[in-house]
Order: C-alpha cells, then sequence, then structure tokens
C-alpha cells in the first residue's frame, strides 16, 4: 500500500502548490484588510469567537473531506445530526447518564452513515440519491419523535460540552481540532487512508489493487454520520436546545468548506488542511462582514462568491487537462 | 445475483414503464382508501400542487439529461418571485414588466451557471451550488428578508383559476411540458443534449458545439425556475424571501422518479411528470388520510428509495442476457 500513497504524494503540480499555498495567501490576504478596516478585528477575543463559530461546520465537514475524497457526497448530514442529536437529547431528559446519551447519539449517527454505505454499495443507488433519501427520512424520523417540539434543560455536564473553557479555549474548538487532528492522521498517515485516496482516484484499479471498496465505502460514509452526530452533540451542548429542524442546509455549508478547500469533487484529490482552511475562510468573511456592519443578509451572497472565485482560480492554476 | 427466465420483453415493458405502475398503484390505493381522493376538485388540487415542482423539474430533467446537475432552481425562483413583485408593485413598472425581468432574472441566473460551467469548466454541483447561495442572498438583501405583498389582480391571475375550470399553473405547465417534449424528441438539440450525457468527448468529435448545448440547458433550467417563482408568488399574493428552500431536491427526485439517470444520457419529460406526480399524490393522499406531517416526510423518503432501488433491480434484469461484466 506504500506506493499507492506515495503516487498522490509524489505529483506536486500547480494545483497542489496553489491548493496549499494560494489559499494561505488568499486567508493572510484577508486578515490583513479586514485588521486594517477594523481593529477589532485582530483581537483574541474575536478571532477566538471566528473558531468558535467554524466548529460545527468544521467538524461536519471532516466527514464530507473524507467522503467526497472518494468522489461520493453525503447529503444526509444536516438531518442526520438532527435525529442523532435528538435520540441523545431525550434520553437525557429521561435521566440516562451524559455519557450512555451521548454514546447513543454518536452510535445513532455512525449507523445512518452505515445505512447510507449499505444503500450504496449494496443497493448500487448513487450517493447523491441515497444520501438524499436519507436526508428525507432521517428529517421526518426526528419531527415524528420531537413532534415539532424543542428539547431543552439539558444537563450541565453535558453542556461543557459545547460551553466549557479549557486552558482559554473553548471546548469546541478543542473538539474540532481534534477531529481534524484525528482525520488528518488517518488519511495521512494510515493504509485506509491511501485505500480512499486510491479508490476516489480510480474504483477499478484500487479493486484490482485489493482494496476492499465496499467496506471503504460503507466506513467513509459511517465516518460522516460519526462527524455530523458529534457536532450536533457540540451545538445542541452550547444552545441546550435541540430543535427538530436543527442542522437544516448544513450538507451545504460542509460541501462548501470542502469544495474552497481544494478538495476535487472527482475524487482522490485534496485533503483536510485545505478543508479546514476552507472553513475558517468562509467564517472569517463572516465575521468581517460582521465587523463592518454589513447586512447580515450579504453573508450568502458572499459565499457564494467565494465558493466560485476559490473553483475558478483552481482552474485557473490547474494544468489544462487532457 | 438474479437468475430470472422471465422473457426479457416482458423485463423491458416493466422498464419503460415502472414509474408510470407506480403512480398507478399509488393512485388506485388512495382511491380505495379516501372516498374524497378521486374526484374532480381533489385531482385540480394535485395537479396545482404538483406544477410547482414538476415546472422546475422539467428544467432539472434536461439539465441531468446533458450529465450535470442545477441546485440552484429553488434559489432562482425565490429571486425571480421578490424582484418580480417588487418591480410590479413598489418599482411601480406594472405586472407585465415585472413579470418579464422576473423570466430574464432567471435566463440571467442561468446565463451564469453555464457560464461557470462552460467557460470556467466548474463542475456543475458546485456552480450551482454557489449560484444558489448568491440568487438566495440576493433574495434576501433585495427584500430585506420581509414579504412582498400588494400585487394586483393581473398578477395573481397567474396563479388563481383558467379556462375551463383548470388553474392558470397547470396550464402553463402543460406548454411548458410539450414545448420540453418537443425540444427534446424532435429538434438537433435536443438529440445534442442526449448525446452530451452520453459522452462529451464523442459528441464534441462528431462536431456539436457542446458549449452551446450545456448553455441551452442552464437558460432553460434558469426559466423554468423562474416561472415556478412568479407562480408561488401569484399563489401567495405576495413575494416571499424564502419560497423554493429545498425545491431542488424535490425536482431531482421527481426527475430520478421518472427513470432519469444522473449519469446523464437518459432520461424524458413524461417519466419526469409522472415522478412529480408519484411526489404530488403521496402528499395530497397522505393528507387526505389524515397522516401527521411527520409521518408523512418518512414515507416520502422510503417511497423515493424503494422506486430508485425497484428500478435498478429492473435495470439488472434487463442488463443480465447481455453479459455481465466484470463484477
Amino acid at each position: 500500500m506504500s506506493q499507492t500513497r506515495s503516487s498522490h504524494l509524489a505529483t506536486f503540480d500547480r494545483r497542489a502548490f496553489f491548493q496549499r499555498f494560494g489559499l494561505v495567501f488568499s486567508f493572510l490576504l484577508l486578515m490583513i484588510v479586514l485588521s486594517a478596516l477594523s481593529e477589532r478585528f485582530l483581537t483574541p477575543s474575536n478571532l477566538m469567537n471566528v473558531l468558535r463559530q467554524a466548529t460545527i461546520n468544521g467538524i461536519v465537514s471532516v466527514g464530507m473531506t473524507i467522503v467526497i475524497l472518494t468522489g461520493g457526497i453525503d447529503l444526509s448530514v444536516g438531518s442526520v445530526l438532527a435525529l442523532s442529536v435528538t435520540v441523545g437529547a431525550s434520553l437525557m431528559k429521561q435521566g440516562q447518564p451524559v455519557a450512555w446519551a451521548v454514546g447513543v447519539a454518536l452510535g445513532t449517527g455512525t449507523l445512518l452513515g452505515v445505512v447510507n454505505g449499505l444503500m450504496i454499495t449494496r443497493a448500487k443507488i448513487p450517493p447523491f440519491i441515497a444520501t438524499l433519501g436519507m436526508l428525507t427520512v432521517a428529517r421526518g424520523l426526528t419531527l415524528l419523535y420531537t413532534q415539532g417540539q424543542p428539547i431543552t434543560g439539558l444537563p450541565a455536564e453535558f453542556r461543557w460540552i459545547g460551553t466549557g473553557v479549557v486552558a482559554g479555549i473553548p471546548m469546541p474548538v478543542i473538539l474540532s481540532l481534534a477531529v481534524f487532528a484525528l482525520g488528518w492522521i488517518f488519511l495521512t498517515r494510515t493504509k485506509y487512508g491511501a485505500q480512499i485516496y486510491l479508490l476516489g482516484d480510480n474504483p477499478t484499479a484500487a479493486r484490482l489493487a485489493g482494496v476492499p471498496t465496499d467496506r471503504m465505502t460503507v466506513l467513509v460514509y459511517a465516518i460522516s454520520g460519526f462527524c455530523a452526530a458529534l457536532a450536533g452533540l457540540v451545538l445542541v451542548a452550547r444552545l441546550d436546545s435541540a430543535q427538530p429542524i436543527i442542522g437544516q442546509g448544513y450538507e451545504f455549508n460542509a460541501i462548501a468548506a470542502v469544495v474552497v478547500g481544494g478538495t476535487s469533487f472527482s475524487g482522490g484529490e485534496g485533503g483536510l488542511a485545505g478543508t479546514l482552511l476552507g472553513a475558517l475562510l468562509i467564517e472569517t468573511l463572516n465575521n468581517g462582514l460582521n465587523l463592518l456592519n454589513v447586512s447580515p443578509l450579504w453573508e450568502q451572497v458572499v459565499k457564494g462568491v467565494v465558493i466560485a472565485l476559490a473553483l475558478l482560480l483552481y482552474k485557473v492554476f490547474s494544468p489544462p487537462s487532457k | 445475483m438474479l437468475n430470472g427466465n422471465h422473457s426479457s420483453s416482458f423485463i423491458s415493458f416493466l422498464r419503460r414503464t415502472s414509474t408510470y405502475l407506480i403512480l398507478l398503484v399509488i393512485l388506485v390505493w388512495f382511491a380505495l382508501l379516501s372516498p374524497e381522493f378521486l374526484t374532480v376538485g381533489n385531482l385540480l388540487t394535485i395537479a396545482l400542487q404538483t406544477s410547482l415542482v414538476a415546472l422546475v423539474a422539467i428544467g432539472m430533467t434536461l439539465t441531468i439529461i446533458t450529465g450535470g446537475i442545477d441546485l440552484s432552481v429553488g434559489s432562482v425562483a425565490a429571486l425571480s418571485g421578490a424582484l418580480a413583485a417588487g418591480l410590479a408593485t413598489r418599482g411601480g413598472l406594472g405586472t407585465y414588466p415585472g413579470l418579464l425581468i422576473g423570466l430574464l432574472t432567471g435566463l440571467g441566473m442561468g446565463f451564469l451557471n453555464g457560464a461557470m460551467i462552460v467557460w470556467g469548466r466548474i463542475p456543475p454541483f458546485v456552480a450551482t451550488l454557489a449560484s444558489m447561495a448568491i440568487a438566495r442572498g440576493l433574495t434576501l438583501v433585495y427584500t430585506q428578508g420581509r414579504p412582498i405583498a400588494g400585487l394586483d389582480k393581473t398578477f395573481t391571475f397567474w396563479g388563481g383559476q383558467g379556462a375551463l375550470g383548470i388553474p392558470v399553473p397547470v396550464w402553463v405547465l402543460i406548454v411548458v411540458a410539450f414545448l420540453a417534449y418537443f425540444l427534446l424528441k424532435h429538434t438537433p438539440l435536443g438529440l445534442h443534449i442526449y448525446a452530451v450525457g452520453g459522452g462529451e468527448e464523442t459528441t464534441r468529435l462528431a462536431g456539436v458545439n457542446v458549449g452551446l448545448v450545456k448553455f441551452s440547458v442552464y437558460l432553460i433550467s434558469g426559466l423554468c425556475a423562474a416561472l415556478s417563482g412568479l407562480i408561488l408568488t401569484a399563489r401567495l399574493w405576495s413575494a416571499q424571501p424564502n419560497i423554493g428552500v429545498g425545491l431542488e431536491l424535490d425536482a431531482i427526485a421527481a426527475a430520478v422518479l421518472g427513470g432519469t439517470s444522473l449519469a446523464g444520457g437518459v432520461g424524458g419529460i413524461p417519466g419526469t411528470l409522472a415522478g412529480a406526480f408519484i411526489i404530488g399524490v403521496l402528499s395530497n393522499g397522505l393528507n387526505l388520510l389524515e397522516m401527521p406531517s411527520y409521518n408523512q416526510q418518512v414515507v416520502k423518503g422510503m417511497v423515493f428509495i424503494l422506486a430508485v432501488m425497484l428500478d435498478y433491480f429492473i435495470k439488472q434484469r434487463q442488463a443480465k442476457p447481455k453479459g455481465n461484466p466484470a463484477d
């Protein structure tokens, strides 16, 4: 497996260069511009704010990156997030131990991810369609289970996940950095990571090289489900409220971070470092607009323009294909 | 894994008609369960409710046949509705210039999508994801997040009752569906749309201007989305900034239920209409049976997955006699 990993690391083309440094430059440029425009931007509390805002989308994006690397997509993350936290929150309301409830919530997310993976590998439903079905079903189950009512008043020890501070750093930030670090190690330092890149690059070659493609596919969707559930727990712990419509549209935010981060939609190209920067870039922009007193109504426009610009730049800097 | 000895003509019959059979089964099922279901009034209600998704799904089908997708339709519908309503009322332009600008907005967004995909070589999924955010954002900025009311009768006419007791949106759907069907089946452009989805490089080598074909499908999709947005605005008697959220997913579901393959090259308007009506009939029937809306979403999601799986199994059976590629 070691030779397959070196194959994607060895191709150090202009695209990879731009992906690595172009994004960093854009990010730094944005930071400089915002610091010049607003003296409040470059303060520790504001920067921590940006980090905290980016955590939820960041955690979801880790799973999304891994799925997109295989050439797939997971549209169900927002609904899976909602169903998982609803199950977890209601267990806590019944007085079950917090650790058990958290475990069940994470298990629910993972299980739903496994179902996605099985629909894709066993029933041969395209990922887009399979996860679109899951999006509908999981959201419906959430609404059914909660009867449309939010679940609030969660135990303090659980809320610590979202509101706690360790060594001056908020828990959500610590958790999401940990998820990024684990994901990065998984992708770049284990044989499974190499197999995921190979699978996304060329499924047939991967199968011939002995990659258990079906099992890897189920695994990546399970990881995505797990990440969605974890992000949901952090969010609910912070808000102290599990709304049944929580997480709606999160799939698009995560895809935006992944895409701005330079992971290719056709699979096999990209990684978590880019996604981390992508998520931070989008959040920094939102924060900057906020500080500059631009109406939050502009947020979506800016997000769309940034996605389009990032993609155009990747195309400009990539070597001509074919 | 499926070793049926069924005659392949029966299987291919099933393959061609599975969407309609599903629709028929659902229709019969609801007719048996609810006496109110099979009345003219209720069927017209279904047609009216389905027309909004169906219009968008027609444009979506064209983009999917070329191997693309258009995620921006819901936002484009909202932006067109908002601009048309705003310019017709507080802009003082009147209804028809307002509606015209609404339609031009759809074309403009379609042009933006086409430009990003053809000239920028951005994958359709992310290009239209970007324009989805842009159009929704512009809608929020233009409306300031508030509805725009005060439409006059010439505007709301487009959402109301039309000739022969059939609602105007249904008439619009009939016209658009017919035009799209004609375009796909009886014009060179239609042939090229299928060809691009079947194999882009081959089509290019055959001398077809692939970029132009792609541009046209996104322009048409934008126009269909705008029509849907204008009609919904007329029906609601106001432009709501958050209409059309999730509309892209319904439209994709309708196209896929109708047998259009996301891989491109396969699909058609009659199937998409049947797909849209499966969704519409399900909502209506489950409502009549007084199923809570929460359960409905679960049922709809499961029907969607089952229909796609059924389609896959039928396809497998049909493909079997021709020899099985390496598994």
